[in-house]
């Protein structure tokens, strides 16, 4: 028992050097600047955003196509043309942009992004394209209480995680309790139902906000501010300076014929063309596609888990110790840490060593999931085998394998039928984390709709129903397929 | 022919951590001959059967079959010699997930690489020698206990083996099912087959076992034809056990 414990521990060191290894490889993986070169080369400018930041980015529904529109849309393009390649979009939360760039899943990332200093220290920075300044929403009602942002003095301020809103309401509203939520359609969904009192936000997506919504207003940040402050400029990864120069030419043009006056008044029509209709049916071609996606995911993981789970479970039965070993410490560490992790690791610590892409990756991490519960499953059902089925299987002269393969795993199988159900029911709603890593799935078309609609509650309230729908489909299913096993036995 | 030794058991003793379940257990059992192996119940009767064919292994002395000793062949030489000697367990065993005809089917082509077809015909030969052909399709759930014992028996030969072993293959049956499954196993008998069955049914021992073992405390105590063993047991224990069970008759 003991010798077992050991073999765990260092079973677990073991793969946690791996990591280590992996993660240095990522922060020593530049040396010689060839950024620019391999853009050339590739022909393409691969440029990561999170398109819920109207009239940044955002998507737009137009004859029943989604398409990625906005100001920084606009500026890729613009550079990507400059560059003589063509331009790819990938769409991401957030707080993984920069992460993206830092492991190499795009060459750029754009999206309102403030070159700080503390984010500079990780990333380099394009010249500033635009100097937007920031402002605060307040809900109308409220107007005579915050007429300008001194009066904020104790509130409770929301701000999106990660963004520069969020460290200067910390440090410049005083007494101020500040909500960090991760995207700014929740954050006015927070405003409107009195969570919070103001939000910090930049003011282009403030103005945007109110022009769509008359029960919200805008009041300005009074932050004196420095430019890096204010301005957005363009994200790469540390060293990549070919790369920032020449896009920093596309950025001084950009400057000189005040291209981003142009390209906002294009978003504006953008945004109302989605706000023309609002109707969720409007809008249903995404949650088609969020539903599509949800399914799938589930479906190949639920697969490829049973697999795994299988192989584990068969490994717990070797012979050798450290098969056993193996097999228990993958469980136990897999067990031992979130999905949300996990996604991210695969996505980028796995990415930097092969490019593999968001939907696939989703699918390798919520696999290697689900295969550890999986494993633990199939394994109490192994057990739940009489043991005189493997004594007359034995007695036959059956291999082992034989043995497994004929007698117990089909029987096992059946016994854990109700299990294996709940657990692919459980990665339908589950696998909603790999919308962090920009897979389209339910969660992620669901806030897209939020953020084109500047409808909170009702897409919410769609993808409820439509989870519940496939759910519920499922065990409807599972039983009449349990049922019918019980038959035959 | 009649004389070859078919199994030879030499000093066998059987440990389960520290109770000793077999001290020191000596027996031969010859081509063609029926023992019954009687004792109380944890006696290790079943223990011993199962050393037989190394269900259980071991912890010393020698288990040998046909001149070679089990206890020391490799685990793919035991596959080889496990598949000549059939056993027939108290619960059955059949397996649940198949229907009766691929229970028999299953060992044949998996181990003696039998085609489909052939041994297809086999088992419903078989089926068809213990009354069952009208069930080869059903599953075992669906058939009372006796008619699955009956199917476990022909499973067992379906490998065509050289010795069957049964550990109580009538104690889990009512009453009434058990004169079908011993009609089986006496035609079995008389057809030449070599057999240790573990039983306590007196009138199958008497009609045909050449010799009964009464067992107690992991021991052999005594070995005598049914006549002697049943009418006049020489050793106390024997007599104790015997005039129990002949009393609760
Ligand atoms: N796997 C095991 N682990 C530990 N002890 C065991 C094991 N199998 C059997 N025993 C013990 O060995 C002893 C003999 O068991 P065995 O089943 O061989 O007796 P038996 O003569 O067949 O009895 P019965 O008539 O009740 O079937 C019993 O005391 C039992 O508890
Ligand atoms: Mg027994």
């Amino acid at each position: 028992m003991k010798k077992s414990f050991k073999a765990i521990i260092q079973a677990i060191i073991v793969i946690m050097a791996l990591l280590t290894v992996a993660a240095w490889h990522t922060s020593n993986a530049a040396a010689a600047d060839t950024s620019l070169q391999r853009v050339k080369q590739r022909g393409e400018l691969i440029v990561v955003t999170s398109p819920d930041y109207p009239p940044y980015e955002f998507m737009v529904n137009e004859n029943g196509k989604s398409k990625m529109v906005g100001m920084d849309i606009d500026v890729a393009k613009k550079v990507a043309k400059d560059l003589h390649v063509k331009l790819v979009m990938k769409s991401m939360n957030f707080d993984s942009l920069l992460v993206a760039i830092q492991t190499g899943k795009a060459d750029m990332a754009i999206g309102g992004i403030n070159p700080t200093n503390e984010r500079r220290q990780s990333v380099d920075f394009s010249k500033i394209y635009y100097s937007g300044g920031q402002s605060f929403l307040i809900n109308s009602k409220d107007v005579n209480k915050y007429k300008s942002a001194k009066n904020l003095k104790g509130a409770t301020i929301g701000a999106q995680t990660g963004t520069l809103q969020y460290g200067l309401a910390k440090k410049r509203i005083p007494n101020s309790t500040v909500k960090g939520m991760d995207k700014s359609t929740d954050l006015v969904l927070a405003l409107k139902t009195n969570k919070i009192d103001a939000l910090g936000i930049e003011k282009p997506t403030a103005e945007a906000y109110v022009k769509n919504d008359p029960t919200l207003k805008m009041i300005s940040s009074g932050y004196n501010l420095n430019k890096n402050d204010v301005g957005a400029a363009m994200a790469f990864k540390k060293g990549s300076g070919s790369l920032v120069n020449a896009v920093n030419k596309s950025v001084d043009q950009i400057q000189k014929k005040h291209l981003t006056d142009k390209y906002l008044a294009a978003a504006g029509k953008y945004m109302k063309v989605n706000t023309v209709n609002t109707s969720m049916f409007h809008y249903w071609t995404y949650f088609a596609k969020g539903v599509e996606y949800t399914l799938l995911i589930s479906l190949v993981s639920t697969f490829f888990g049973v697999v795994l789970g299988v192989i584990l479970a068969l490994m717990r039965f070797s012979k050798q110790k450290w098969v056993r070993g193996l097999a228990i410490s993958y469980t136990e560490f897999i067990r031992g840490t979130p999905l949300m992790v996990q996604v991210m690791f695969v996505y980028f610590g796995i990415g930097v060593v092969i490019n593999i892409p968001a939907l696939i990756s989703g699918m390798i991490a919520v696999s290697l999931n689900s295969g550890a519960y999986v494993a633990e499953i199939i394994r109490g059902g192994i057990n739940s085998v009489a043991t005189g089925q493997t004594e007359a299987a034995e007695s036959l002269g059956l291999t082992k394998r034989d043995m497994m393969q004929y007698v117990v795993l089909p029987q096992a199988f059946r016994n854990i039928w109700p299990a294996l159900g709940n657990e692919f029911i459980s990665l339908i709603k589950e696998s909603s984390i790999v919308s962090i890593i920009g897979v389209t799935d339910l969660i992620y078309q669901l806030n897209i709709v939020r953020a084109d609609t500047y409808r909170g509650v009702i897409p919410i309230f769609v993808a409820m129903v439509l989870y519940f729908i496939m759910t519920f489909a499922l065990t409807r299913i599972l039983n009449h397929y349990e049922g019918k096993m019980k038959h035959a036995g | 022919m009649q004389d070859k030794k078919v199994i030879e058991v030499n000093h066998l003793s059987k440990k389960f951590g520290e109770t000793d379940v077999l001290k020191d257990i000596n027996g031969t059992v010859k081509s063609g001959q029926v023992i019954c192996v009687i004792g109380p119940s944890g006696a290790g009767k079943s223990t011993f059967l199962r050393c037989l064919n190394l269900l259980e292994k071991p912890t010393s002395g020698e288990v040998k079959f046909d001149g070679t000793d089990l206890t020391h062949v490799s685990s793919k030489q035991l596959l080889d010699l496990r598949e000549r000697m059939g056993m027939v367990f108290q619960s059955f065993n059949l397996f649940p997930n198949m229907t009766v005809l691929k229970n028999l089917m299953l060992a044949p082509i998996r181990v003696k690489h039998m085609s489909e077809a052939e041994a297809e015909k086999t088992a419903i030969a078989l089926l068809d020698r213990v009354g069952l052909k009208e069930k080869a399709n059903a599953y075992p759930s669906s058939l009372s206990g006796g008619q699955q014992q009956r199917v476990a028996i022909a499973r067992a030969l379906a490998m065509n083996p050289e010795v069957m072993l049964f550990d109580e293959p009538t104690s889990a049956l009512d009453p009434e099912m058990v004169g079908e499954v011993l009609e089986v196993m006496q035609e079995l008998a008389n057809e030449g087959m070599t057999m240790v069955v573990v039983t306590h049914e007196m009138g199958f021992a008497k009609s045909v076992a050449d010799e009964v073992w009464f067992m107690a405390d992991g021991y052999i105590l005594e070995r005598s034809s049914p006549d002697d063993m049943f009418e006049h047991p020489k050793n106390d224990r024997a007599k104790d056990f015997i005039g129990k069970i002949i009393g609760s008759v």
